[in-house]
């Protein structure tokens, strides 16, 4: 138990030290254009988790990026790239609108039926690169990122041109607004916070009881961690890789889909792509090491990033752009993270090859 | 005394991997260092190649103190290293590969011609042929090994440290290998060689140094001494062969029925092969690595295409089925490459052995991890596997001790039907009583063994009956009496049956 403990805190080890390092890097980019250094990290602290309405905020905007991150962190783990998370989560949110919209039925039905619309597009569209990797040795790398352009740029005509809303004034791309009573429902009176943000931390939660303790969640990560051993030992690749691209396609869709019925309340072009849900979750993922409980915490630690970012802009001369500084370089220090352990592998390798 | 080493001691952490050792070297001496996995071999060398630091102790070079920081510092000493995973660069040409860091230039370019010239009078010199222009990939790795030699030479090392150099050898480049050692010592070279195969020490080594968990527990002149005693040294207590019973072979639980597998360029890799696997029997197939046993093990378990013809296992064709179904059917298998196909090395003890066990383990698909915690720790006593905890990940686990936990795995499936590739391959000799035991017993419990092994000496001492396989073709079956290690050579070659 105890080992476990260090173990688990040698593991923090390394993300707090890139924090703490994106964040000098961060100040010296405060100093350079002019702003004070303190002031500005006080105005991202508040604009973070300064009251509560700032904290609902932040969990709110956190909610789609853990449930992307978690899709993501379960395709690694299988071994596989999705980058697609974009184009998922697109098509899920754009699904959950149009089934919220067209299906007849009470609210909560609708509501029901839309979040698994959305589960069902996602899953599809990243199954479909799965597909085409095992049919035609397509690579998933170069797949899955460029379904993102199809998806998005299919979804941006239809909410032009077939479903757009001619009801409004305004003449913006966009869909429809849903009925009331297939919303999700606000966790508090007057704030963002929607019930999507318990359906990210109960997916975290899931997703991680499933891989620690399931045989299909054992098969996934054997899989990841040496695909021949997997094939040795019985797993059937092509239907693992199937289902968990499927299943990692599902959570972008969800992650779409929360955001439609939670936030927007209507599929709005580019309202998805353009606050960058889906690269935030990816880097979640990549900070965390694909650990669900871990991308959770780290997607967290991004949204708060992304509004403390907001707060600043609001509040000082300094543009906003520079939680975009801290959080690329905080990417930087993880990868320098990838690298490290990867030299170490290396290293022991070497050492366990003249051992003898 | 050309080199000594006293009182070396390094410790990492609370743990010891060299205690208080002693070891000397002679000029023109061939030393041969043994001891089991983890003695501390590798440690001592590491220190005296300058890749560790010791904790205490002295290293002299004729009578010298010396310290090394780098293994550049050991070089210019005179000191080189052949790695058992040879270091070369397969796309340079052997020229190249050995003349590397300290090229003959032309001005500012490399003068390939004077290298050319540099290797072929070293290779004169020390009686090693190589051609200097050929690329070292198209070498074979008996060449290869010649190449790391003359590189060690051609950096001008008077001490030669071999680490387990026979490993990946045919029975041939060996004896031509020990032969070379031999000649470079009588023209003045001291040799320190690593090696596991006692057999081969007593032919080449003029004295020996036993380690045993990181302390010597003899040094002896060769010639003053047997396999019987070094063992003894190195394992700190008698081995005891498991005593053998005539075979008592039941129907046939493996039926292999004219197996083609095909190769790339046109050549099958297993051509036409057909033979059975009995229950109570261990047939042993012998051959050169490399001549389609990784290929024909891999059809059997329905990890490779099969081109034609037909797998029976248990009565049931399973030929072109996936491998879970294969496995339920009743195969075990002990992979021949434990890290490539045998184990994930980010993954655990205990994760490590629940492949294959995992869809019987479970209730509603969950795992039942109390189950399976003490059904590896059962194997980790009975296997005495050297672990920190079930939860140490495979990657620290020494080799031996990683195969001990796969044949147990394997062994602990129940199937009928065990592939056993390689079983020791790079194991102690502690270890290998311990796996050799274990399958003769599955073998006396009614199992079929199929044993795929480029040892001969293992081939002869587990087999029932011996197939001999060359480029594809099994060229020859003997029976345990009639096989001797001279008849199953020559057919391993591609000789004709005697």
């Amino acid at each position: 138990m105890n080992s476990k403990l260090t173990q688990f805190a040698g593991a923090l080890v390394q993300p707090i030290v890139a924090v703490l390092l994106a964040l000098l890097i961060g100040a010296l980019a405060i100093f350079l254009v002019g702003g004070s250094v303190m002031e500005t990290y006080a105005e991202m602290w508040k604009g973070a988790f300064g009251s509560f309405y700032f904290v609902t905020n932040t969990l709110s905007r956190a909610t789609p990026i853990i449930l992307v991150g978690l899709g993501t962190a379960l395709a690694f783990r299988a071994g596989f790239f999705n980058l697609g998370a974009e184009g998922q989560m697109i098509l899920g949110g754009l699904c959950a609108a149009i089934t919220a919209l067209y299906v007849p039925g009470p609210g909560w039905y609708k509501l029901v039926l839309a979040l698994i619309s959305g589960i069902v597009a996602g899953g599809i569209w990243s199954a479909f690169a799965g597909w085409m990797d095992a049919k035609f040795r397509m690579n998933l790398l170069i797949t899955t990122l460029l379904l993102n352009y199809i998806a998005s740029l299919f979804a941006g005509y239809l909410v032009a041109y077939p479903l757009k809303d001619t009801t409004g004034s305004a003449a913006m791309a966009q869909t429809k607004m849903i009925d009331q009573s297939a919303w999700l429902p606000k966790l508090f009176q007057g704030m963002s916070l929607h019930a999507g943000f318990l359906i990210a931390l109960a997916g975290a939660i899931l997703l991680f009881l499933f891989m620690k303790y399931t045989v299909s969640g054992y098969e996934t990560r054997m899989l990841g961690n040496n695909p021949l051993f997997a094939a040795y030992g019985g797993v059937q690749r092509g239907k693992l890789m199937f289902y968990s691209m499927l299943a990692s396609g599902g959570f972008a869709g969800l992650a779409g889909a929360v955001e439609v019925l939670g936030t927007q309340y209507r599929y709005l072009d580019g309202s998805l792509s353009t606050p960058g849900y889906a690269w935030s979750g990816i880097m979640a993922t990549l900070l965390a090491g694909s650990h669900p409980l871990g991308t959770a915490f780290a997607a967290l630690l991004l949204a708060a990033l992304q509004t403390g970012g907001m707060g600043v802009e609001r509040n000082t001369e300094v543009p906003l752009e520079i939680a975009s500084v801290i959080q690329a370089t905080l990417i930087l220090f993880v990868s320098a993270k990838l690298s490290y352990s990867f030299l170490k592998r290396r290293k022991a390798r070497a050492q366990s090859g003249t051992i003898s | 005394m050309l080199l000594s080493m006293e009182n070396i001691t390094k410790a990492y952490g609370p743990v010891k991997a060299n205690t208080d050792i002693g070891f000397t070297l002679n000029k023109g001496e061939i030393h041969a260092l043994v001891g089991e996995n983890g003695a501390g071999k590798t440690t001592l060398m590491r220190i005296l190649y300058g890749m560790e630091k010791p904790t205490s102790g002295t290293i002299r070079i004729r009578g010298v103190e010396q310290h090394f920081a780098t293994p550049a510092d050991a070089i210019k000493s005179g000191i080189g290293m052949v790695h058992q995973h040879f270091m070369l660069f397969p796309s340079f040409t052997v020229a190249e590969n050995i003349v590397i860091g300290r090229e003959p230039r032309s001005g500012m370019g490399f003068n390939r011609k004077a290298a050319i010239a540099e290797v072929e009078a070293l290779s004169r010199q020390y009686g090693m042929p190589v051609d200097p222009r050929k690329k070292t990939s198209a070498c074979s790795l008996g060449v290869q090994q010649r190449v790391e030699i003359l590189k060690v030479l051609h950096q001008g090392a008077d001490i030669i440290i071999l680490d387990e150099p026979t490993g990946v050898l045919t029975p041939l480049e060996v004896k031509e290998l020990l032969v070379a050692i031999k000649r470079l010592a009588a023209q003045g070279k001291s040799f320190i060689i690593i090696s596991h195969k006692l057999q081969e020490i007593m032919d080449v080594a003029d004295r020996i140094t036993v380690l045993r968990d990181g302390r010597v527990t003899g040094v002896v002149e060769a010639k003053d001494t047997d396999v019987e005693q070094i063992s003894r040294l190195m394992v700190g207590r008698d081995l005891v062969d498991m005593p053998r019973t005539a075979p008592e072979p039941g129907e046939a639980v493996l039926e292999v029925k004219s197996l083609t597998v095909p190769g790339d360029k046109g050549k099958p890799l297993v051509n036409e092969v057909s033979f059975g696997v009995r229950s109570g029997e261990i047939v042993g197939i012998a051959g050169i690595s490399g001549n389609g046993q990784s290929e024909l093990i891999g059809a059997i378990s329905g990890l490779v295409d099969i081109g034609s013809g037909q797998v029976l296992l248990a009565g049931k064709d399973v030929t072109g089925t996936p491998v879970r179904k294969i496995r339920e059917l009743g195969l075990a298998h002990i992979p021949e490459d434990r890290y490539q196909w045998g184990a994930a090395k980010d993954a655990t003890v205990v994760e490590n052995g629940v492949m294959g066990h995992a869809r019987r383990e479970q209730r509603y698909g969950m795992l039942r991890g109390r189950s399976i915690r003490s059904m590896v720790e059962d194997w980790v006593k009975r296997f005495e596997i050297k672990t920190g905890s079930l939860d140490t990940k495979a990657q620290f686990l020494s080799g031996g001790n990683l195969q001990k936990l796969i044949v147990a795995r394997e062994l602990a499936q129940g199937t009928p039907f065990l592939i056993a590739a390689e079983p020791t391959r790079g194991v102690d000799v502690g270890a290998m009583e311990i796996i050799h035991g274990e399958l003769i017993k599955k073998r006396n419990e009614k199992g079929a063994i199929l044993l795929v092994s480029s040892e001969l000496t293992e081939i002869l001492k587990l087999s029932d009956r011996i197939l001999v396989i060359n480029e594809g073709r099994i060229v020859g079956e003997l029976s345990a009496e009639e096989a001797t290690e001279e008849r199953i050579s020559l057919l391993m070659a591609g000789g004709k049956q005697a």
